[in-house]
């Protein structure tokens, strides 16, 4: 099979990629060596999960490259071995993740028609522990800071000064001259006299800030987003993807690509993958791969590629050894993460001191089906822990708690899933579990309005997840283009991937020209001699009306 | 009362497409290349009782063909039809081997129709009607011929679909997986209307 580009790994980046070079009209295969779609970002079965984690774990030494590297990648992995009924009624997510209403991802969903395909639900509260059995409700408007009964008039005024400040063009103001890159919380304090838990709560709950050392200028560009989000479909800046999320919405790209005349093949290893030398112009530049099981051999000139699958020499940086650089860019994103099952409704009783109305009665935009559930009963929504706010968790990072539940098409009813999310910033030798149990027990602490004792969650996986190696030293000239890591902040980390793909798509479109490659539909025209240069000029071409089932919705 | 339905197709040896654009447009074109697929039609059938069932038909735009399928089809199919061409006994252990994947995938609820196409061909015949309608009595499929080069048969088919369908799927019950109609949430594409964002500075 021949065509202009092989795409290897389906991950979000690369899903989005093959899907708009196939919409541009070039030939795509698309490749995973996985039986499902969505890799580092799938969306799992509960017994699927644990067979990834078995997977990872064992070590065996014939591995392909791709093995290879994902037991590098997922380690510190321990799996509760008992398995619950149901199976294939989870969707657990390997990148949990939740999206603002206003960014790439939302608008390539919709340009790219891909939004039909996916269903997804607004997040209900974002929330910040506030010590054992209590969290308070994060004020995520100025709408929300007016309504508020609790807080003091002078720090409404000051909150609501932040957030104008923050919704505006604060770019070229006094506040932040000289002052974007110190760090955010003493910039909230300092030039907003805001105390120390306003701070924290805008700064972890509202910017998403990893560390006390997170800088200034873009913490307020992700706030500015999410204020702009506010709004757009609810009144949660976020949502939630059904089944899992970003693996249900990769399976939606490809779903467009294969539309659009993309090949799929997965659950093959990549057997070998080489540039044979020839003397023949046409045939120089082409990449020949093999799959295992296919008798059938890949050619193309292009190939995207998430590090993954790479032999070496087609990794940045590999070749020309610096010691140091694997190792630090690993650190600097891991993630320490968790799922874990409960069958217990989590409880946001809000601590009375700072208790903001946010009343799901009164709340317009709830759906049906959580009004079965008492008010403060929640289904899905994030709960975050700043730096320091468990004696035996880190003083130096804020780690997330994502709870989705049945609304979310992720769990049964009367299940939920916890997504326990700590970024590592320095080499520690604690496993996930001795870092991530604190946070799992104080999470699990707020069902216990329904029971007497803190009930034990019915599966849990723990395992830190590295970085890819850094593609920034990459020319861009090379045929082979590697997919960067995206970004591994919750409400980032979607708009970071799409951003990436649409880098990795006009890459792309530059290379194919500059071999001659030609969109399909134009290529008759080539042939019958007309040179009409007709250009890719956008990410993602106009919808086609036949396309569009709107009107009969 | 109105059902949205969605369901797969698998496309065999014959080509499902040529059976849905028969069924929704009325048409039928020897020489359709079968990779580019349309992401999805509609079509409603109403029934003698006034129901009107409206089939949402997922193409599986060649992803069945190194059973590389997304669970996204079967998580929201109410229904699938599995197309075999009568003139090639291949393609029904084919769509055999599809019907074992749908039992497994799919929810246990999921009506599965077996699609003997190509019936205007009879004279080359490879698969005799016994043999298929057999099979499909002992799995519990529906079964038909159909051509889609004359229609025969087609709009039967999915009549049929349509009859056994209300009974057998709830169009939101979350027992089964549910329909589209139940996908509900948030629709991307309609922003919320009333509440604009409070801080949406005009700068579009």
């Amino acid at each position: 099979m021949d065509v202009d580009v092989v795409v290897l790994g389906t991950g979000l980046s690369e899903s989005i990629t093959a899907a708009a070079l196939s919409k541009a009209g070039f030939s795509v295969a698309h490749v995973d060596a996985n039986p499902y779609y969505g890799g580092d970002e799938a969306s799992l079965t509960l017994d699927e999960l644990a067979a990834w984690a078995d997977s990872h774990c064992t070590s065996s030494d014939a591995a392909s490259p791709y093995t290879r590297s994902q037991r590098a990648k997922f380690t510190s992995i321990s799996c509760s071995s008992s398995s619950l009924a149901q199976s294939r009624q989870y969707s657990l997510s390997l990148a949990p993740t939740i999206i603002p209403s206003a960014g790439p991802l939302i608008d390539a969903l919709i340009a790219s028609g891909v939004s039909r395909y996916g269903g997804f639900k607004l997040l209900e509260k974002v929330a910040i522990y506030d010590g054992p059995g209590s969290v308070k409700a994060v004020p995520g408007s100025k709408e929300d800071v007016f309504k508020s009964k609790e807080l003091s008039l002078v720090d409404k005024r000051r909150l609501m000064r932040f957030l104008m400040f923050a919704s505006g063009d604060f770019e070229t103001t006094k506040e932040i001259e000289g002052k974007a890159e110190i760090p955010f919380v003493e910039f909230l304090k300092d030039a907003f006299s805001l105390d120390h838990r306003s701070a924290n709560a805008i700064a972890y709950a509202l910017a998403f800030c990893i560390s006390p050392s997170d800088p200034t200028l873009p913490a307020l560009h992700r706030i500015k987003q999410y204020l702009r989000s506010t709004g757009r479909y609810g009144p949660s800046p976020f949502l939630v993807g059904h089944y899992g999320g970003l693996g249900e919405i990769a399976q939606g790209f490809c779903r467009t690509a294969a539309v659009n005349g993309t090949t799929y093949i997965l659950g093959r290893q990549i057997a070998s993958l080489e540039r044979p030398k020839s003397d023949s112009v046409d045939e120089r530049l082409k990449f020949k791969i093999e799959l295992e099981d296919l008798p059938e051999q890949l050619t193309c000139c292009l190939i995207v590629a998430s590090p993954d699958y790479l032999p070496s020499q087609y990794l940045p940086g590999t070749t020309e050894a610096r010691p140091d650089d694997q190792s630090t860019t690993h650190s600097a994103h891991a993630v320490a993460r968790c799922v874990a099952i409960i069958d217990q409704p989590i409880s946001f009783l809000e601590s009375q001191a700072t208790a903001i109305d946010h009343s799901a009665g009164e709340n317009p935009y709830v759906e049906e089906n959580e009004s079965s559930h008492a008010a403060t009963d929640i289904d899905t929504a994030l709960l975050v822990f700043p730096p320091g706010s468990l004696p035996e968790g880190s003083a130096t990072v804020s780690v997330n708690v994502l709870v989705a539940g049945e609304s979310s098409m992720s769990t049964p009813r009367g299940k939920w899933a916890l997504y326990v999310s700590m970024p590592l910033l320095d080499n520690s030798n604690r496993s996930a579990e001795e870092l991530l149990r604190p946070y799992l027990a104080a999470t699990l602490a707020l069902t216990v309005q329904h029971s007497a004792t803190t009930i034990q969650p019915l599966f849990t996986l723990f395992y830190v997840q590295h970085a890819d190696p850094s593609s920034e030293s990459r020319p861009d000239t090379s045929p082979v283009i590697v997919a960067p890591t995206s970004s591994r902040r919750l409400p980032e980390n979607a708009d970071s991937a799409t951003i990436q793909a649409e880098g990795m798509f006009w890459k792309a479109i530059r290379m194919l020209k500059a071999s001659g490659r030609r969109p399909l539909q134009q290529r008759g025209e080539e042939e019958s001699g007309i040179e009409d240069e007709v250009d890719v000029d956008s990410f993602w071409p106009p919808l086609d009306v036949v396309d569009d089932p709107s009107d009969d919705w | 009362m109105a059902y949205t339905q969605t369901q797969i197709g698998v496309r065999s040896e014959a080509s499902l497409q040529s059976l849905v654009l028969r069924f929704v447009k009325d048409q039928f074109d020897d020489y359709r290349e079968s990779t580019i697929g349309a992401a999805f039609l509609t079509q409603t059938v109403t029934l003698e009782d006034q129901t009107t069932v409206k089939f949402e038909i997922w193409d599986t735009a060649g992803q069945e063909r190194y059973k590389s399928l997304a669970p996204m089809y079967y998580r929201n199919a109410n229904c699938a039809v599995v197309v075999y061409d009568i003139t090639q006994t291949a393609s029904l252990e084919k769509a055999r081997s599809w019907i074992r994947e749908l039992q497994r995938q799919a929810d246990p609820s999921i009506v599965i129709a077996l699609c003997g196409n190509k019936s205007d061909l009879a004279a080359r015949r490879q698969v005799t009607e016994e043999e298929a309608k057999k099979y499909a009595d002992e799995e519990g499929l529906m079964w038909c011929e159909t051509s889609a080069k004359t229609g025969e048969g087609v709009q039967e088919i999915f009549t049929a679909i349509a009859k056994k369908l209300p009974q057998n799927a709830p169009p939101s019950a979350r027992g089964g997986r549910p329909g589209p109609a139940a996908r509900a949430g948030v629709d991307l594409n309609k922003q919320a209307s009333g509440t604009p964002g409070q801080n949406e500075p005009c700068n579009c």
